[in-house]
């Protein structure tokens, strides 16, 4: 682009005025000969006022602005089983919810079923909220750290219930007790 | 670039031949213009990235929230997340802090919360059963509110506001109905 603009200088200076003709190849000539650093210009996109929750993220590049935004490989597991499997397990939630409230008491594995679906459920939603706010491309170390930050506080989670369980009186027992104290 | 430069060469041209009575007004700014230098430097990709990813920065982010007209339809599904979060996070951090009791010397035992529950007053233990309630209430209708969709039911405008306002009557009268248990 600057050569290009180069070969113009010529017929610029050619064509021009004897007057402005001095300060044409003055300011032009400094330009080309030395180098200025390279300057963001930053051009006001909005007039209106930024209102930022949060500062704004990193920003990474991948590639060039030419490349086609990347297709993930068609994976089941990620998409139609997963969500067959999240919608089971909401529906599953339903019947469990409703039988102690309906029968007064319910069977300790009744029981034990309805704290792992909780658990379940709350996993997946969890793991929801760490894809949304946490962005691969942005907070690479941020998602991998809460994803398995995650994990582990549900293996917790999991213990805790299963003590819980096989220990105390177990979740409806024990909502029951505290809600009629 | 190429062809703007040799426009404007043109037109220079054309001004300094033609008397100053004959030319239209912008010749002052025609002139102004052509002496300003336009710099352009080489730049390597990486120098390409660093300014794009300056440039990024200062772009306003995504609209805030408040922009949008307070609706039923985000503002549901929104509560529907936050009180998920919340129902989920409760599980969570009292069934960790059950699994550490016994390191940590708590006694989170059903009997112990239950015999600390009901030393409050009424009007306490209400508004704590309340305060559990409404969101355990509101998710689990608004679940099921999205278990009608998955369906292809109710997806309609009006079948959205109708069932949201179900969701909102059924809450408060089973969250009521439920601290009052």
């Amino acid at each position: 682009m600057a050569s290009a603009f180069k070969t113009c200088v010529p017929r610029l200076v050619a064509r021009s005025s004897p007057a402005s003709l001095s300060g044409i190849t003055a300011s032009a000539a400094r330009s080309f000969v030395r180098p200025s650093p390279i300057q963001t210009r930053v051009a006001a996109f909005h007039a209106s006022k930024n209102l930022n929750i949060l500062p704004v993220g990193p920003q990474v590049i991948q590639g060039t602005v030419n490349d086609a935004a990347p297709v993930p490989p068609p994976n089941p597991t990620h998409g139609s089983f997963h969500w067959d499997f999240e919608r089971l397990v909401a529906i599953g939630l339903i019947p469990l919810t409703i039988a102690p409230f309906a029968a007064g008491s319910v069977h300790p594995v009744m029981d034990a079923v309805l704290g792992a679906s909780l658990v379940i459920h709350s996993h997946i939603g969890f793991q929801a909220c760490v894809i949304d706010y946490f962005p691969k491309r942005q907070y690479g170390t941020l998602r991998k750290a809460a994803t398995w930050a995650l994990n582990g506080a549900t293996l917790l989670v999991l213990y805790g219930l299963y003590e819980y369980e096989t220990n105390d009186v177990g979740i409806t027992e024990g909502i029951k007790r505290v809600w009629t104290a | 670039m190429l062809s703007r430069s040799v426009v404007r060469a043109g037109l220079k041209g054309m001004i300094s031949a033609t008397p100053a009575s004959a030319i239209f007004r912008p010749a002052v700014a025609l002139q102004a213009r052509s002496t300003s230098t336009n710099n352009t430097t080489a730049t390597t990709h990486a120098q390409g990235d660093e300014i794009l990813r300056a440039q990024r920065l200062k772009r306003p982010i995504s609209p805030h929230l408040s922009i949008y007209q307070p609706q039923l339809t985000w503002y549901m599904s929104s509560f529907t997340r936050i009180t998920g979060v919340a129902l989920s996070g409760a599980l969570y951090a009292y069934f960790a802090a059950y699994a550490a009791s016994p390191l940590l010397g708590l006694h989170l035992e059903s009997s112990a919360v239950a015999a600390s529950f009901a030393t409050l007053p009424f009007a306490g233990k209400f508004a704590i059963k309340l305060g559990a309630a409404l969101p355990f209430a509101y998710h689990s209708w608004n679940g099921v509110r999205h278990l009608i969709w998955d369906m292809g039911k109710e997806l309609s405008l009006k079948g959205v506001y109708r069932t949201g306002y179900a969701v909102l009557g059924l809450t408060v009268v089973t969250s009521v109905g439920l601290a009052l248990m």
